[in-house]
């Protein structure tokens, strides 16, 4: 009969597929090592990023320079990725990387769990970053989580053709003293400009300004006792009022939604003539207005200084080879290597010593009109103030608070108030 | 009687037939494990998936259950016990009432043209085409299209200022619909992305049971003077009906649950500004992983469970009293 | 004579040669009646309706490789109508920053796997469901259908605790297991066998001295075959396109394809050109086995039809 014929087929090649399945699946291997001693036995150590952190050529660099060690790198395409992942593996109890990238959005709640992360407080590296970058990755107690590794210090893109055409200075001194080092300044030039009634708006939406002024709130949503003063603080409300006038009544909002296909669209159509503007926003501006001519980068940002972004490096208390990776993390995230990574990918350091490097000064960019963006970018860096409180639910409720703008700026559904009505309720149910 | 001998005596059973079986009790044992084999096997059978869904279906089912009744932290881990605390305060969050009507509006949109378009779609291709495989295989096209691609071209479809759709409205001289802001078009695009991917997918599953209907029964009712149409509706419809049951649950189950579509409609992936999308699932995500409280979002996971069997076991009823309907008793 | 052989030429492997053998009904009818079961060709309107539901289907696909066969500016720019050159280039680009070939391989392996599995269990659940007798049948079958109800989010979390427990993060038992039979195939499989498997074929089997698997396996099986095929390409089309599960659960050294594709995508400058590009060379396997499946289905399903 064929029967047992096929049975046996069947187990067999069941048989196979097992042996093959056990040889793709290896584990990671699991080592000796003891969590306190970097000895010479062989290592392997995973690490976690997304985007893009520049590290490939550097993984490789620090195998050489150690050759027991060997490097897993595991990259998540964005950083809403990564989140969920991380969240997802501190939840479990098990299998995250022994380094794990986090972004200074995402940090101040992790900042209420620090036993799950190992304190990488060092006198080795004391110093070595902006003050501003430390203290956000530091809690009350002094327990620091996370080394430094790129920041997002902003200055003020603007595309200089379409402020000639306004009958306004375009040349890169001359905008950055117009535009002035306030947001009330900021505003009038816009006023100025939008009364020339050549058509684009002045910014791209009040969320987008917002996102500027935010970081500049010492205090914006939370006690540093966990009380939520989002709903009372008169700076919020002050600063939303604000946004929302300059937006809606004064016109100078183009109303495009940040990354929305408007948004994209509108650099191709030439909707408005200035955006607050990142180190990383270079290249996301050169790719959506590719063909465009007179874009440039102003040496100036409203309020003083502010920064958007920025990663840091983690080492779950989960992994087996925390000092490895402690010596591993605090090596990427030295002056030298992250030039060699601004190089490579033109993540912005954020270490005191490389933002005085020649490499990084003599940084210029061609399709900002030349502009010497490094030089810019580093005294936009080290005129960052102090960093702002943010509690855990930080992340929650300025969510929240782009919602209300959006609504109002963009979607066009609500008016400020009924928006700001709706933005306590959310507040309030968190 | 010799052992070739094929009629078997009265009373005898089959094993009786077998040579060696003559010994009594090898005969008692060969019955009383023909007897195991009726009885045990259908559970054996079936054993696999309750075995696998125990694993991976019960466990998370009862742990989010436990998880509800707690106050508990993603990140954190397990807090006070509080009863039913979680789900009293979800059912008093107009967010997540927007959300049900939400999912309810979206599913609606999308199942009926989905079955509707998928039965028309499978009666076009059940006839006598060139060429049938490159048909049959093409309509399931959408289905095997990246998600990321799918999102691009939407969203480029349904941009607000800049799309095509709106574009095209513009030229036939309509106002521009906003999309992304109005809570009835967010429906509707995103019910069309929905569908768009699904509708090859069920057209192929009535195809198949389409082709199981012997041919002989449209013989008859060609010589009964029956046109295309009257047949699709009396004698197709009806003889399809397990298979339209099948579709509109298995549609429901999953049309409840959408979450991939309209997480791709913009950015930030919440629902819109004002939650104009954001579906059962998604509200379920953004408690879990955006807010971290794991307590809520397994109240309103446990909701979302039992709103579908509710709803699954309605459009049990419906579809199947329209079907018989349909057909001649 | 058994009756097995005999059997075999209503459903299975026979049932052509047998078919061909019975006289044809059909001959000597007149052609021009109209009916589903004619065998006229279809007119024009039928192809031109065809033609528009398949154009809307291929467009995704053909508007990918459109953008993936320029570069990074072409999309900002308005959508472009015909190919560019740029097509090789961005492929060779997908090949160097992500382990295209080694997920390619887990995905087959994976895709395979999966759905030869559903296909054997659901067949067999489906056999018991819809043609033994056992107590807490109908129960049970509820019970199955309800599980589809179960959200796939929140299972997200005590999932991995089962698979970190059995030490098979990472690897790809993590992402086959929770797959191997699936309820949609157990109820598909039920549904399907309930009407194109009559009890009289069972029986007479049952009565001629079959134990249960063999039944199953000479009449449920065969008579199975054309719903089987179906759920096969469902199941591995649907395995194939999974994403967020593996990514949860797989590293990055061993991912699946739709795991890989991700990792073209950055969140602030993207290259779409080189995304689409990888997404139409990861759809290619899938087109391949449409072709080759395709034919298999269509001649499966015209055996299939039992006379009930």
């Amino acid at each position: 009969m064929k029967f047992p014929r096929k049975l046996a087929a069947l187990s067999a090649s069941a048989a196979c597929l097992t042996l093959a399945l056990s040889g793709c699946g290896a584990d990671a291997p699991k080592n000796a090592g003891p969590t306190g001693e970097t000895g010479k036995e062989p290592v392997t150590l995973s690490l976690a990023t997304f985007n893009e952190f520049g590290y490939e050529d550097l993984l490789k660099e620090y195998e050489t320079l150690n050759p027991n060690v060997t490097i897993q790198h595991k990259k998540a395409a964005t950083t809403n990725e990564a989140r969920d992942n991380l969240t997802t593996r501190l939840a479990a109890g098990s299998g995250l990387s022994d380094i794990e990238a986090i972004e200074v959005d995402w940090l101040s709640e992790l900042k209420e769990y620090p036993d799950q992360f190992v304190d990488l407080k060092d006198p080795a590296v004391e110093g070595r970053w902006l003050d501003w970058k430390t203290e956000a990755a530091t809690t009350q107690d002094g327990h620091l989580i996370g080394y430094g590794t790129d920041s997002g210090p902003e200055a003020v893109c603007y595309n200089g053709a379409l402020l000639e055409a306004a009958g306004m200075p375009s040349d890169r001194e001359s905008v950055a003293k117009m535009l002035g080092t306030t947001w009330d300044s900021y505003f009038d030039a816009g006023k100025k400009f939008v009364a020339a009634g050549t058509g684009p708006a002045w910014f791209d939406s009040a969320g987008a300004i917002y996102q500027g002024m935010s970081n500049q709130m010492s205090k914006a949503y939370e006690n540093e006792d966990g009380t939520v003063i989002a709903a009372d603080n008169p700076e919020v409300k002050e600063v939303y009022t604000k946004v929302l006038t300059a937006s809606t009544q004064d016109n100078l909002s183009a109303h495009l939604g940040q990354w929305s296909n408007d948004w994209v669209a509108g650099f191709q159509s030439q909707k408005f003539a200035t955006t607050l503007c990142p180190g990383w926003m270079l290249g996301v501006i050169e790719g959506n207005a590719a063909g465009v001519e007179g874009w440039d980068v102003a040496n100036v940002f409203p309020g003083g200084g502010g920064n958007w972004g920025g990663s840091y490096l983690t080492v779950p208390s989960q992994g087996k080879n925390q000092a490895e990776a402690k010596k591993l993390a605090a090596w990427l995230t030295a002056p030298e290597q992250q030039i060699k990574a601004f190089t490579a990918k033109g993540t912005f350091p954020s270490q005191v010593e490389a933002l005085t490097s020649e490499e990084l000064l003599g940084q210029t960019n061609a399709f900002f009109n030349d502009a010497p963006t490094g030089e810019i970018f580093a005294e936009r860096a080290k005129a960052v103030g102090d960093s702002p409180f943010k509690g855990p639910k930080f992340f929650a409720i300025n969510d929240a608070m782009q919602q209300a703008l959006t609504r109002v700026d963009v979607d066009k559904s609500d008016d400020a108030e009924s928006s700001w009505a709706k933005f306590l309720t959310a507040v309030k149910s968190l | 009687m010799s052992v070739t001998d094929r009629v078997r005596p009265q009373g005898q059973s089959i094993d009786e037939e077998i040579p060696g079986n003559r010994d009594v009790r090898r005969l008692a044992f060969s019955q009383q494990v023909s007897k195991w084999d009726v009885k045990l096997s259908p559970y054996l059978y079936i054993s696999p998936f309750f075995l696998l869904f125990a694993l991976t279906g019960l466990f998370p089912l009862l742990y989010t259950g436990w998880v509800s009744l707690h106050n508990w932290n993603l990140i954190g881990g397990q807090g006070k016990f509080i009863g039913f605390e979680n789900f009293g305060f979800v059912l008093g969050q107009p967010y997540f009432w927007n959300a049900v009507g939400n999912t309810l509006s979206i599913f609606l949109l999308s199942s009926v043209p989905q079955v509707v378009l998928a039965l028309l779609i499978a009666a076009v291709l059940d006839a006598n085409l060139r060429a049938k495989t490159f048909w049959r295989m093409g309509v399931l096209v959408p289905f095997v299209v990246a998600p990321v691609a799918v999102g691009l071209i939407f969203n480029n479809l349904f941009a607000d200022q800049f799309g095509l759709v709106n574009e095209f409205l513009g030229l036939l001289g309509l106002d521009p619909v906003r999309w992304h802001s109005d809570q009835l078009a967010s429906h509707f695009a995103i019910a069309t992305m929905v569908n768009f991917r699904w509708i090859g997918y069920n057209a192929l599953i009535f195809l198949a049971a389409m082709q199981a209907i012997p041919r002989d029964v449209f013989e008859a009712a060609t010589i009964d003077g029956a046109g295309r149409v009257r047949q699709f509706l009396s004698v197709t419809v009806p003889m399809l009906r397990p298979t339209v049951i099948f579709v509109a649950i298995t549609s429901t189950i999953g049309g409840l649950q959408i979450f991939d579509e309209p997480r791709v409609f913009d950015q930030s992936g919440l629902g819109g500004a004002d939650r104009q999308w954001q579906t059962l699932t998604m509200y379920i995500w953004e408690l879990g992983w955006g807010q971290r409280n794991f307590g809520r979002a397994s109240a309103v996971a446990w909701l979302l469970f039992l709103m579908i069997v509710l709803i699954a076991l309605v459009n049990f009823l419906l579809t199947r009293r329209i079907a018989n309907q349909g057909g001649r008793k | 004579m058994s009756s097995i052989p005999m059997i075999r030429q209503t459903a299975g492997k026979g049932a052509a040669k047998a078919a061909a053998k019975r006289p044809n009904p059909r001959a000597g009818r007149p052609r021009n009646r109209g009916g589903a079961g004619d065998i006229r060709r279809p007119g024009p309107l039928t192809y031109g309706a065809l033609g528009a539901v398949l154009l809307a289907s291929l467009f995704p696909l053909y508007w990918s490789f459109l953008v993936g066969s320029h570069d990074s500016t072409a999309l900002s720019r308005g959508i472009p109508l015909l190919p560019g050159g740029n097509f090789l280039a961005n492929a060779a680009k997908v090949f160097d920053s992500i382990p295209f070939w080694k997920a390619m391989g887990n995905s087959i392996l994976v895709s395979t796997v999966t759905s030869a599995s559903v296909v054997i269990f659901s067949t067999l659940a489906g056999f018991a469901f819809a043609k033994l007798r056992f107590r807490g049948s109908k129960g049970l079958l509820v019970f199955v259908i309800a599980t589809m109800a179960v959200p796939t989010q929140l299972g997200v979390v005590p999932l991995f605790i089962v698979m970190a427990k059995l030490g098979w993060t990472g690897t790809l038992w993590a992402v086959i297991i929770p797959g191997i039979v699936t309820a949609f195939g157990v109820f598909w499989m039920t549904q399907y066998l309930r009407d194109a498997l009559p009890d009289e074929l069972i029986e007479a089997v049952r009565m001629d001295g079959a134990s249960m698997i063999q039944a199953f396996w000479y009449v449920g099986f065969p008579a199975a075959r054309p719903a089987a095929a179906m759920l096969a390409l469902f199941t591995f089309v649907a395995t194939w396109t999974n994403f967020f599960w593996p990514f949860i659960v797989l590293d990055p050294s061993n991912p699946t394809l739709p795991v890989a594709l991700q990792l073209l995508q950055a969140a602030h400058f993207v290259d779409y050109s080189v995304v689409l590009a990888g997404a139409v060379l990861a759809t290619i396997p899938l087109l391949l086995l449409f072709i080759a499946a395709g034919r298999q289905l269509v001649s499966g399903i015209m055996q299939g039809a039992v006379k009930g």
